[in-house]
């Protein structure tokens, strides 16, 4: 019997061969107990994702699959210097100019050394994981003269022990520029734990990621003051 | 995005006049359809009969589905859309038979309490817990099936093991799931 409801879970995924799919949707047309059990595998479905888009439950589930691996990890996920474990696409900015693309959804790993992890990576955007992995592992630091002390967000200024570092006494933020756009057309923002990271292609064809623990409110007019430079 | 690989085969099926694969979408997302109206006119009876409206009108246009879409995406439309005019209709009637805009009001739909929901949300909460309660690897494959809507090759790529693997812990998941949905007494059909 098991076997047949594990057919019929198949089917109800769109997973079985043409045949068998023919030979389960009769068993189904048949049986009311069938039919009742696959309904219920429709409730459970509206359940689990209306309770998905509310909560976001999968970084969790996620986390404790990799803390299964690999305990390290797991601990590295509240580092803030590292990359996360899952991105969430955030969908804030209201200003045309700056539509964030709300069908993508980005996850990352964590232990960036990791290539278990890496290979773990349920991503959506090959290009932009590769990206944050070069950056949490480059070693290279961006050269602050780069940056516009008009881009710096009110309050924030250069630490004057780490030149990558731009602090307001509570947040910080740091800069990565990079001499491709990694087809970012518009500006994208991700949160991981208590980090964002924003995605800006610059009108020069380079690409600046800005990183920390600074939202939206606080990254908006940056990234306005970024476009409107000359 | 467009039809997902999983309803690429009942689309096949229904367009080439296949009532079974047209009852086993039904039965897939009538209660998805279902929630998603119960939320646009707070009222479980109204949204019983566009529910079924709806599916009439997907048997009739699903030639028009060109899969640019996902499926029930599509649905949706067509079920919002019978929604709206059904509310614009009944608020043309109720216009014509009352002098005060106060008396047509009363035809808008209430807020319902929540034991009208599909599941009332006490309950919802539990089956949620539950799911947290499942061993990794099945929860994990699960949720990268229903949450990240991943085919069986591709979880099965990603968590590195055979797609026979990934059938069985999705349907050991749904199988748990339902136990203790019937354990406690949760959906009373």
């Amino acid at each position: 019997m098991n076997k047949e409801l594990e057919k019929l879970s198949a089917l109800y995924d769109g997973e079985l061969t043409h045949e068998e799919m023919q030979e389960n949707l009769k068993k189904l047309n048949l049986d009311e107990d069938l039919k009742k059990t696959f309904h219920r595998f429709g409730i459970i479905s509206e359940l689990v994702q209306r309770n998905s888009e509310q909560n976001t439950s999968k970084v969790i589930f996620l986390r404790d699959y990799f803390k299964n691996l690999n305990p390290v990890m797991s601990n590295l996920v509240t580092a803030a210097a590292t990359v996360m474990i899952t991105l969430i696409v955030l969908y804030q900015f209201d200003d045309d100019r700056f539509q964030v693309d709300r069908d993508s959804s980005l996850q990352l790993s964590s232990a960036i050394s990791s290539d278990l992890a890496k290979s773990q990576l349920l991503n959506a955007d090959q290009n932009i994981m590769e990206h944050m992995i070069h950056i949490m592992q480059s070693n290279q630091s961006h050269n602050s003269q780069v940056v516009s002390k008009n881009w710096i967000p009110v309050g924030f200024s250069v630490n004057p022990n780490n030149p990558n570092q731009y602090s307001n006494g509570r947040n910080n933020l740091f800069f990565h520029f990079e001499n491709k756009h990694l087809g970012i057309k518009k500006v994208k923002y991700f949160k991981a734990n208590n980090n964002w990271i924003y995605l800006i292609p610059l009108n020069d064809g380079r690409l600046l990621t800005a990183y920390g623990d600074v939202p939206p409110s606080v990254a908006n007019p940056m990234i306005q003051a970024i476009y409107k430079r000359k | 995005m467009g039809v997902s690989k999983g309803d690429e085969m009942f689309v096949k099926e229904i367009k080439a006049g296949n009532a079974m694969a047209f009852e086993a979408m039904v039965l897939k997302y009538q209660p998805k359809l279902m929630s998603s109206l119960i939320g646009y006119t707070k009222s479980r009876d109204q949204a019983e009969e566009l529910c079924q409206k709806t599916f009439i009108r997907v048997w009739q246009k699903i030639d028009s589905f060109r899969g640019d879409s996902a499926l029930f995406t599509w649905i949706y439309r067509i079920g919002i859309n019978l929604a709206k005019n059904d509310f614009a209709s009944s608020y043309t009637k109720s216009s014509k038979v009352t002098d005060s805009l106060d008396q047509a009001e009363h035809d808008v739909p209430q807020h319902l309490s929540p034991e009208t929901e599909l599941i009332e949300s006490e309950s919802e909460k539990k089956i949620i817990d539950f799911i947290q309660t499942l061993d990794t690897d099945t929860k994990t494959t699960f949720i990268l099936r229903e949450v990240e809507g991943r085919t069986y090759d591709e979880i099965a790529e990603i968590l590195n093991c055979p797609i026979g693997t990934v059938r069985s812990r999705i349907f050991r998941a749904r199988q748990l799931i339902l136990e203790f949905i019937d354990q406690e007494n949760i959906l009373n059909e």
